[in-house]
C-alpha cells in the first residue's frame, strides 16, 4: 500500500482566495454571534477588509507563475489579472450593496421567508435589510477567483457552482417586487442547473478523451491520445456551452434580461461586471489552454455564436423600453464583443482583460445611477420615466449621459478604447469577418444608449417624473469610480494596457 | 470486496461478462424508463419514486464497472438520504398541490420533444461510434489499492482544494435554505406552550383543527373563497355549486363550541 | 514623392492644444453650470470660439513665418493614447497649410455664426445647451482636423456627429426633428462603420495608423508592391465610404435635407459650412491613399458627379428656402468630392471651393434664417416674395451670396468653381467630356434653381397677404410651420378682431452684422483663394500640373459664363410674376421623381432599412414571449388575478431551457459534423 503524499501546495499563490473565503466564514459566523444591531458594520468593515486584504495579497503576488497542488490551480498573468478585477469591481459594487440611504434597510429584503404582499412582509417593510447578503456575495466572489485560475476542470466546475449558487439566492432577495425578483431567482436556478449538466458532461467526456481533466492534460491530449476525436468534440461543445451560459452568449442568453431585471440592482451590477468577468476569464483559460491546438475546430463555430450574440443582443437592445432590460441586452451584445476575443486566441487575451475591466466600471457605474431614480414604489426603470430628467437633475443626466456615451463607444471614453484595442487585436489575428460584424452592431447598439440620452434631455417631463434620490457616499463612489475609469481609460489607457501586456499569455505547461 | 476487485480485472481485459452483460441489459430499460416515466408522471410522488428507481439502477452499474464505493454513495446518500428527504416535502407540501399540465405555449412541447430526440440521438451516435474504439485502461491502477483508497487519494492530494472549496457550497446551501424559510420571532411574539394552549381554549377561539394547508381559508364555510400569498381571493376555490359570496361578518365568524346558539353571544 | 515627415512644433505652435482645449471647456462649463450660467453663457460660448479664433490667426502666421524650404508640416505629440503589442496610437497633433484654412474657417465662420446665433436663439430657454452643444461641434470639428493620425481623426469625426445628432434633434418636441435627427444619426453610422474598417484595415497593413507612416508605407508599396492593390482600393472606398456618410453624397445624401429641422445657425454651421465638408477634408488629407490607387479616385470622382446633379435636379423642385439651400449643399459637395477625385493640383481646387462655399452658403442659410425670423418660421418660398423692401440688409447679403454661389464674375464662386469645371473636362480621356458635362451642367443648373429661390423670396409681388387686404393671408400655412415660434412671436401683433398680421421685418444687429461681414467674404474671398490659398497649400498636395487638355480655360470660362446666364435667365423669366401657392401637379415622371428627392428615401428603405426592420421585428416575436412573460408577471404581482400568479409561477423557463437546448443541439451538431461525415 502506498502512502498517500500530500502534492506541494504553494499557499502564497491560494493566499488571495483564502483571504476572501476566510472573510465569508467569519461573516457567517457574525450572523451567528454578533447581536442584531453591530451586524451591518461588522459584516460592511469584514467584507470590505477581506477583498482589500484579498487584493493586497494579489498585488503581492503580482509576479508569481506556478502550478500548484498538482495541477489543481494555475496561478499565471492573466489569472492574477482577473482576480484582481473581480476583486476590484466586487469592492466597488459592495457600495451598491451596502447602501442604506436610498431605501430604508437597504436593498434587500429583510426576511425572505416571509410570503410576498403577506400581512409579515408588510410588518418588515421598514426593518434593516437581511446581512447575510455580505458573506454571499464574498463566496461568489471568492468562487468567481478560484473560476479563472482553476487548472483543471473539475475545480473549475466546484468553483462555477461555489459562484452561482450564492448568485441564486442574491437575485431572489430584493425588498420591493419580490415576486418578480424571485421569479428572476428561480429561473436562474433553474437554467443555471440545467448549463451546469451540460458542463459536467462535457468534463466526463473530455476525461474520456484524454483521460484526464487537468487543462494541460487535454492540450497534450489532443496531440497523443490515441481515442476517437468524436469524444474530444462533443466534449469540448458541451464543455463551451456551460460556459457559454455565463457569460450570456445567444442563444444561451435567454435568462439574462429576466434575471438582470428581477434582481435587485446591486445584485445586476455585480452580475453584470463580475461575473462576466470571470465567466470570459474561464472561457479565455479552457480556450486557450486546453483547446488552443484544436482551434480550427471550433473557432468557426465559437465565431458563429459571437456574430449571433453580437447581432442579436443589439437589435433587441433597440426595443427594450426598460432601462434594466436595456443594460441586459447591452451586456449580451458585449459578451458578443469579447467572444470576438476569446476567438481570436493569445491575441486578444490583453484586449480580452482590458475590455473586462472598462466595461465592468462603466456598467457598474450605470446600474448604480440607476438605483436613484426611484419613486413610492421603488426604482423606476421604466424608459419613459426617465423623459425630462435632465431638467430637473441636470448632474445626474450628464453623468448618465457620459456612461451612455461611453457604452456608444463615442472616442474619449474607455468604451471607445476597449473596442478599438480589442478589435484591432482581432483583425491582427485574422478575425476580420467578425470585426466587421462587431463594428456593424456596435452601430446598431449605440441607437439604444443615443435614445436614453435624448430622452433625459430632450424629452418633456411625463406627468410623474421620479425623484432622482441623494445617496450615500457608498453609491457616490461608486458613480464616481465608474465614470472616473470611463473617462481615464477612454483618455489615458496606457497604464492599464501595459498591465495586462505584462500580464502575458496563459500557462499552458 | 475482492470479488469486486476481480470483476474489476476481468473487465480490463476488454471482454464484458455475461452475468455483467445480463444485468446491464435488465436495468438499463429500467433506468431508461425511469427517467422517462419522472418527466411524464403526473404525480409529484410517482416521479420521486422514479427516480429512485433510475438512481438505484445506476448504482448498480456503478458497482458493476468496478466502483464499489461510488455505487454504495449513490443508493445510500442519494437514493437512500436525499430522494427519502425529497418524498417527506412532497408529501409535506401536499401530494394534491400539482401544477397545470395544460401547455399555453403553442409547439413548445413539440419542439421540446423533437430537439430533446434529436440532441439524445446526435450524442448517441456519436459516442456510439466513438466509444467503440475506445480502449478502457486505468483501472487496476485506480484499484490498485481498493477502490475507496483510490477515491480517497485523489480526493485528498490532487483535488485537496476542490475538495474543500465544496464546504462553501455547503455554507451557501445552509444560509440559503435559512434564508428563505426561516421566520425569526420577535422577543414578544414568541409563545410557550402554556400561553399556547391558554390561547387555543379561551373563549371565543375555535379549539379545533384549521383549515387545510394551501387553503388560508378566513372562515370554515365553503362558499368563502380562499386567498391567495398576495392577498386577493382565489373564486377557484370555491366549488362550482355553491354560489360565491361575501359572507357576514357573523357568518364568517369561527362557530362557537360552548353550545350557545348566537355566536354573538360568546362571551 | 519623397517620404513624409513631421517637424516638432515650437513656439506658440507647441500649444496648439489650446485650439481644442478652449471650446470644450466652455462646453463643459456651459453643461455643468446649469442654470446657473444661463445669462452668461451664451456670451462664454462666443467668447471661447473667438479666443480659439484669435489663436487660429497667430499659429497661421507662425506657419507662414516658416520660409520656403522649411517643413510647413508640425506637429505635437501629446500623450500615448493606446498602446499593445504592436499597436501605438498617440494623441498628437497636426499643424499644416491645409489644417491652418480649415482652422481659420471652422473657428472664423463659427464665431460668426456664434454671434448670429445669440440673436436668433434670444427667445429659446434652451439657448445655454445649445451653445454649449454649439461649442462641443467647434471642438470635436478643431480635433478633427487638428489630429495627426486616423484615430484623432475618427475621435473628432464622431465628436461632430454626436454634436449633429443633439443639435438636429434640439427641438424634439417638433416630430420631424427627432425624426430627422435620428435618421441623420444611422445614415452617419453606416459611414462611420465604412471609416472605423478603413481603420483597422490600415491598422493591419501598416501597423500604425499616423499619417506619416500610413503615407510613407502606401509611398514605398508603390514602389516595392509590398501592398496589394485591392487593399488599397478596398482602404480608399471605406473611407470614401465615411466621407459620403458625413458630406451627405450619393448614396447616403438623404438625411442632410432633413437635418434642416434644426436651429438655422446649426443649419449654416454644420450642415453647410464645417461637418459636412469633412468628407472633403479627410479625402484631401487622405490623398496619398487615393493617389495610389486609380480605381478608387474614379470613384470618387463619380460619386462627386452624380451628386452635384442629383443635388441641382432635386434643389430645382423644393418649395423650402432651407431645403433648396440644403439640396444645393449637396451639389456644390459634390463640386468639392470632383475636385478632390481628380487628384493632383485638383485637391487645392476642392479646397479652395470649400472655403467659398462655407463663407457663401454660411451667409445664405443666415440670411434664409433672417427672413424666416422676420416672417413668423415660414419657410416656403411660394408664400414670400417682394421682400426686399422690408429687409433690405437681408437682401442685399443674399444676393450676394446667391452671385457668388452661381459662379458670377468677380464674386468668389466664379473663382473656385470654374477652375474645377477646366479640371473636370481636362481629365484624359472620354471621362472629361462626361464629367466636364455634368460640372457645366450642373452650373446652369443651379443658376436656374438659385434665381428661382431668391426671385420668388425677394422680388414679384408680395404672396404672404390677400389681395387688397392688409392683412396676413398665410396663416394656416405659418400655424403648420409655426410650432416653435417662441423665438419669432414677438414680431407678431394682434388686432382687435383677433386676426395676425405679420410685419415683415429686419433682423436686429446681431444677426445682420454676421451676415455683412460673411457677405464681404463671399465677395472679396474668391480671388485671393484661386491665387494665394493655391499657392499655400502646394506643400501639401504638390504642384498643380497641366494635365491633357480637351478645353482651353477660356473656352470653359465662356462656357460656364454662358450656361449660368441662360439659367438665371430662365428662372427670371418663369419665376419673376411669381409662382402658384399650391403645388403644381407633376406632369412628368422626373419632376415627381424630384419632388420625391429622386426617391433616395426609398431606395435607402429598401437597402439599409428593411432587412434590419424585418429582423428586428423576427426577433422581436420571439423575444415577445419572454417580455410577455414578465410584463404578464408584473401585472399579476402588482394586479393580482389568480390565473395570472399561475402564470407567473409556472414562468416560462421551459421556453428558455428549450432554446438553450436547440443552442446546444447546433454547437454540438456542428462541431461533430466533421468528425462523424
Amino acid at each position: 500500500m502506498n502512502d498517500i503524499q500530500l502534492p506541494a501546495i504553494d499557499y502564497a499563490a491560494l493566499l488571495p482566495m483564502l483571504i476572501v473565503f476566510g472573510a465569508a466564514c467569519v461573516g457567517i459566523l457574525v450572523e451567528a454571534f454578533a447581536p442584531r444591531g453591530w451586524r451591518f458594520v461588522i459584516q460592511v468593515s469584514l467584507t470590505i477588509g477581506g477583498l482589500v486584504a484579498g487584493l493586497v495579497a494579489i498585488i503581492v503576488n503580482r509576479d508569481l507563475e506556478i502550478t500548484t497542488i498538482g495541477g489543481a490551480v494555475t496561478v499565471d498573468g492573466p489569472g492574477l489579472f482577473l482576480q484582481g478585477a473581480i476583486i476590484i469591481l466586487g469592492i466597488v459594487s459592495l457600495g451598491l450593496i451596502a447602501e442604506r440611504r436610498l431605501e430604508r434597510g437597504g436593498p434587500f429584503v429583510a426576511e425572505a421567508a416571509h410570503a410576498a404582499n403577506s400581512d409579515g412582509d408588510k410588518r418588515q417593510e421598514r426593518e434593516p435589510g437581511a446581512t447575510e447578503v455580505f458573506p454571499l456575495t464574498l463566496f461568489a466572489i471568492a468562487g468567481m477567483m478560484l473560476f479563472c485560475v482553476s487548472g483543471d476542470l473539475l475545480t473549475m466546475f466546484v468553483a462555477l457552482e461555489v459562484f452561482s449558487l450564492p448568485l441564486y439566492l442574491l437575485c431572489g432577495l430584493a425588498r420591493r417586487r419580490r415576486l418578480i425578483s424571485q421569479e428572476a431567482a428561480l429561473k436562474y436556478f433553474l437554467l443555471g442547473a440545467f448549463a451546469s449538466a451540460f458542463f459536467l458532461y462535457g468534463v466526463a467526456l473530455l476525461y474520456g478523451y484524454a483521460g484526464t481533466v487537468s487543462l494541460t492534460g487535454i492540450r497534450e491530449g489532443v496531440l497523443q491520445s490515441e481515442q476517437s476525436g468524436i469524444l474530444l468534440a462533443a466534449g469540448l461543445a458541451l464543455l463551451a456551452i456551460g460556459l457559454l451560459f455565463k457569460a450570456a452568449a445567444v442563444p444561451f442568453h435567454v435568462w439574462t434580461p429576466d434575471v438582470y431585471q428581477g434582481a435587485p440592482t446591486p445584485v445586476t451590477a455585480l452580475m453584470a461586471a463580475c461575473t462576466k468577468a470571470a465567466a470570459f476569464g474561464g472561457l479565455l483559460r479552457v480556450f486557450n489552454v486546453a483547446f488552443e491546438t484544436t482551434a480550427w475546430d471550433w473557432q468557426p463555430v465559437l465565431a458563429t455564436v459571437a456574430i449571433l450574440t453580437m447581432v442579436v443582443g443589439s437589435i433587441l437592445a433597440v426595443a427594450q423600453t426598460d432601462i434594466k432590460r436595456l443594460l441586459a441586452y447591452s451586456s449580451v451584445a458585449n459578451a458578443g464583443y469579447l467572444l470576438v476575443g476569446v476567438v481570436s486566441l493569445n491575441g486578444a487575451v490583453g484586449s480580452s482583460l482590458f475590455y473586462l475591466i472598462a466595461y465592468g466600471f462603466s456598467v457598474l457605474g450605470a446600474f448604480a445611477m440607476v438605483t436613484l431614480v426611484r419613486d413610492s414604489e421603488g426604482e423606476a426603470t421604466h424608459l419613459s420615466r426617465w423623459a425630462g430628467l435632465g431638467k430637473g437633475s441636470p448632474l445626474f443626466s450628464a453623468l448618465f449621459t457620459f456612461l451612455m456615451l461611453g457604452f456608444a463607444g463615442i472616442p474619449l471614453t474607455s468604451g471607445f478604447t476597449s473596442k478599438f484595442a480589442l478589435f484591432s487585436s482581432a483583425w491582427d489575428s485574422d478575425q476580420s469577418v467578425l470585426v466587421i460584424v462587431g463594428v456593424l452592431s456596435s452601430v446598431v447598439l449605440a441607437f439604444p444608449y443615443l435614445k436614453v440620452v435624448v430622452l433625459l434631455w430632450l424629452n418633456p417631463p411625463g406627468e410623474e417624473t421620479p425623484t432622482v434620490s441623494v445617496p450615500s457616499m457608498l453609491t457616490r463612489a461608486v458613480i464616481f469610480a465608474g465614470v472616473a475609469v470611463t473617462f481615464v481609460l477612454g483618455v489615458a489607457p496606457s497604464f492599464l494596457l501595459d498591465i495586462v501586456a505584462d500580464a502575458g499569455p496563459f500557462l499552458a505547461k | 470486496m475482492s470479488l469486486l476487485a476481480q470483476g474489476a480485472l476481468l473487465a480490463a481485459d476488454n471482454t464484458v461478462p455475461t452475468g455483467e452483460a445480463v444485468t446491464f441489459w435488465i436495468l438499463a430499460p429500467i433506468a431508461l424508463g425511469g427517467a422517462i416515466g419522472m418527466v411524464l408522471a403526473r404525480n409529484a410522488v410517482h416521479s420521486a419514486l422514479l427516480l429512485v428507481c433510475t438512481m438505484l439502477s445506476l448504482g448498480v452499474f456503478y458497482v458493476l464497472q468496478a466502483g464499489p464505493f461510488i455505487g454504495m454513495v449513490q443508493i445510500i446518500v442519494y437514493t437512500g438520504a436525499i430522494m427519502m428527504l425529497f418524498l417527506f416535502v412532497i408529501m409535506l407540501v401536499g401530494r394534491h398541490t400539482r401544477d397545470s399540465l395544460i401547455e399555453v405555449l403553442r409547439g413548445q412541447r413539440l419542439a421540446a420533444v423533437i430537439l430533446g430526440v434529436g440532441f439524445a440521438m446526435l450524442l448517441g451516435t456519436g459516442l456510439a461510434r466513438g466509444v467503440g474504439s475506445v480502449t478502457a485502461k486505468g483501472l487496476d491502477e485506480a484499484n490498485a489499492n481498493g477502490n475507496v483508497e483510490g477515491i480517497a487519494k485523489l480526493l485528498f492530494t490532487k483535488y485537496i482544494f476542490a475538495f474543500e472549496v465544496t464546504s462553501a457550497l455547503l455554507i451557501t446551501a445552509a444560509i440559503g435554505a435559512m434564508l428563505l424559510a426561516h421566520i425569526e420571532k420577535k422577543p414578544g411574539e414568541k409563545l410557550d406552550q402554556k400561553v399556547l394552549s391558554r390561547n387555543r381554549f379561551t373563549k371565543g377561539n375555535y379549539p379545533g383543527p384549521k383549515s387545510g394547508p394551501g387553503v388560508f381559508a378566513t372562515s370554515d364555510s365553503v362558499a368563502t373563497p380562499a386567498i391567495l400569498p398576495d392577498g386577493t381571493f382565489t373564486e377557484r376555490s370555491v366549488s362550482k355549486v355553491v354560489p360565491a359570496r361575501e359572507l357576514t361578518l357573523t357568518e364568517a365568524r369561527p362557530k362557537a363550541t360552548n353550545g350557545n346558539k348566537q355566536d354573538g353571544e360568546i362571551r | 514623392m519623397d517620404s513624409i515627415t513631421y517637424a516638432p512644433a515650437t513656439g506658440a505652435l507647441s500649444s496648439m492644444w489650446l485650439l481644442v482645449a478652449i471650446p470644450a471647456l466652455s462646453a463643459t462649463v456651459l453643461l455643468l453650470l446649469g442654470r446657473r450660467a444661463d445669462k452668461w453663457g451664451h456670451w462664454l460660448g462666443v467668447a471661447s470660439v473667438l479666443a480659439s479664433f484669435v489663436l487660429g490667426v497667430t499659429y497661421f502666421l507662425q506657419l507662414r513665418g516658416i520660409d520656403g524650404t522649411g517643413n510647413k508640416s508640425l506637429s505635437v505629440d501629446l500623450f500615448e493614447f493606446i498602446h499593445i503589442g504592436d499597436l501605438n496610437v498617440s494623441v498628437g497633433l497636426l499643424f499644416d497649410p491645409l489644417t491652418a484654412v480649415f482652422v481659420l474657417l471652422i473657428t472664423g465662420v463659427g464665431f460668426l455664426i456664434h454671434l448670429y446665433a445669440v440673436g436668433y436663439m434670444s427667445h429659446d430657454p434652451g439657448r445655454r445647451r445649445f451653445f454649449a452643444y454649439f461649442n462641443l461641434f467647434v471642438a470635436a470639428m478643431l480635433l478633427l482636423v487638428l489630429g495627426d493620425n486616423y484615430v484623432m481623426l475618427y475621435a473628432g469625426w464622431e465628436g461632430v456627429g454626436l454634436a449633429s445628432y443633439l443639435l438636429i434633434s434640439f427641438w424634439s418636441d417638433r416630430p420631424a426633428a427627432a425624426t430627422a435627427g435620428k435618421k441623420a444619426f444611422l445614415i452617419n453610422r453606416v459611414g462611420d462603420v465604412g471609416f472605423a474598417l478603413a481603420i483597422f484595415l490600415m491598422f493591419a497593413t501598416f501597423g500604425t495608423t499616423n499619417y506619416a507612416d500610413v503615407f510613407n508605407g502606401v509611398l514605398a508599396s508603390e514602389a516595392g508592391q509590398t501592398v496589394s492593390a485591392g487593399v488599397l482600393l478596398a482602404m480608399g472606398l471605406l473611407l470614401l465610404l465615411g466621407a459620403c456618410g458625413k458630406s451627405g453624397q450619393f448614396p447616403l445624401q438623404t438625411w442632410l435635407p432633413d437635418a434642416m429641422e434644426g436651429p438655422t445657425p446649426v443649419s449654416a454651421l454644420i450642415h453647410a459650412a464645417t461637418m459636412v465638408t469633412a468628407g472633403v477634408y479627410m479625402i484631401a488629407r487622405s490623398q496619398v491613399i487615393f493617389n495610389a490607387n486609380e480605381t478608387a479616385q474614379t470613384v470618387v470622382v463619380s460619386i462627386g458627379a452624380l451628386t452635384l446633379l442629383i443635388g441641382c435636379v432635386i434643389g430645382c423642385a423644393k418649395d423650402g428656402i432651407k431645403r433648396v439651400l440644403a439640396y444645393s449643399t449637396v451639389s456644390q459637395i459634390g463640386y468639392m468630392f470632383l475636385a478632390v477625385g481628380l487628384g493632383g493640383g485638383a485637391y487645392a481646387l476642392g479646397i479652395i471651393h470649400l472655403l467659398a462655399h462655407g463663407f457663401f452658403k454660411a451667409g445664405l442659410f443666415l440670411g434664409a434664417g433672417s427672413v424666416m425670423h422676420g416672417m413668423k418660421d415660414q419657410e416656403d418660398i411660394r408664400r414670400f416674395g417682394g421682400l426686399w423692401k422690408y429687409m433690405r440688409i437681408t437682401w442685399a447679403t443674399f444676393g450676394l451670396g446667391y452671385l457668388a454661389i452661381i459662379g458670377i464674375p468677380p464674386l468668389s464662386g466664379f473663382f473656385t468653381k470654374d477652375p474645377i469645371i477646366l479640371a473636370a473636362f481636362n481629365r484624359e480621356g472620354w471621362t472629361g467630356w462626361l464629367f466636364g458635362s455634368a460640372a457645366l451642367l450642373g452650373a446652369g443648373l443651379t443658376a436656374f434653381y438659385m434665381t428661382r429661390l431668391f426671385v420668388l423670396t425677394f422680388h414679384g409681388r408680395p404672396r404672404w397677404q390677400k389681395e387688397g387686404e392688409g392683412g396676413a393671408h398665410a396663416a394656416s400655412a405659418t400655424d403648420a410651420h409655426g410650432a416653435h415660434a417662441d423665438a419669432h412671436g414677438a414680431a407678431i401683433a394682434r388686432t382687435e378682431d383677433g386676426r395676425d398680421i405679420q410685419h415683415p421685418h429686419e433682423s436686429p444687429w446681431i444677426m445682420t452684422v454676421p451676415l455683412m461681414l460673411l457677405a464681404v467674404g463671399s465677395v472679396a474671398a474668391g480671388w485671393l483663394m484661386s491665387t494665394s490659398v493655391v499657392d499655400w497649400l502646394t506643400p501639401v498636395f504638390g504642384e498643380h500640373e497641366e494635365g491633357h487638355a480637351h478645353l482651353t480655360h477660356t473656352q470653359v470660362t465662356i462656357a460656364t459664363v454662358a450656361v449660368t446666364v441662360l439659367g438665371v435667365a430662365l428662372g427670371y423669366l418663369l419665376f419673376r410674376g411669381g409662382t402658384s401657392l399650391v403645388e403644381q401637379p407633376a406632369r412628368t415622371h422626373l419632376v415627381r421623381a424630384a419632388r420625391n428627392n429622386l426617391y433616395a428615401d426609398r431606395f435607402n428603405e429598401l437597402v439599409f432599412e428593411l432587412p434590419g426592420r424585418l429582423l428586428t421585428r423576427a426577433l422581436v416575436w420571439v423575444d415577445n414571449r419572454g417580455v410577455d412573460g414578465i410584463v404578464n408577471g408584473l401585472a399579476a404581482a402588482f394586479g393580482g388575478g389568480s390565473g395570472r400568479l399561475r402564470r407567473l409561477q409556472t414562468g416560462y423557463v421551459r421556453t428558455y431551457a428549450l432554446s438553450i437546448l436547440s443552442g446546444a443541439f447546433l454547437i454540438v451538431a456542428a462541431l461533430l459534423a466533421v468528425r462523424l461525415g
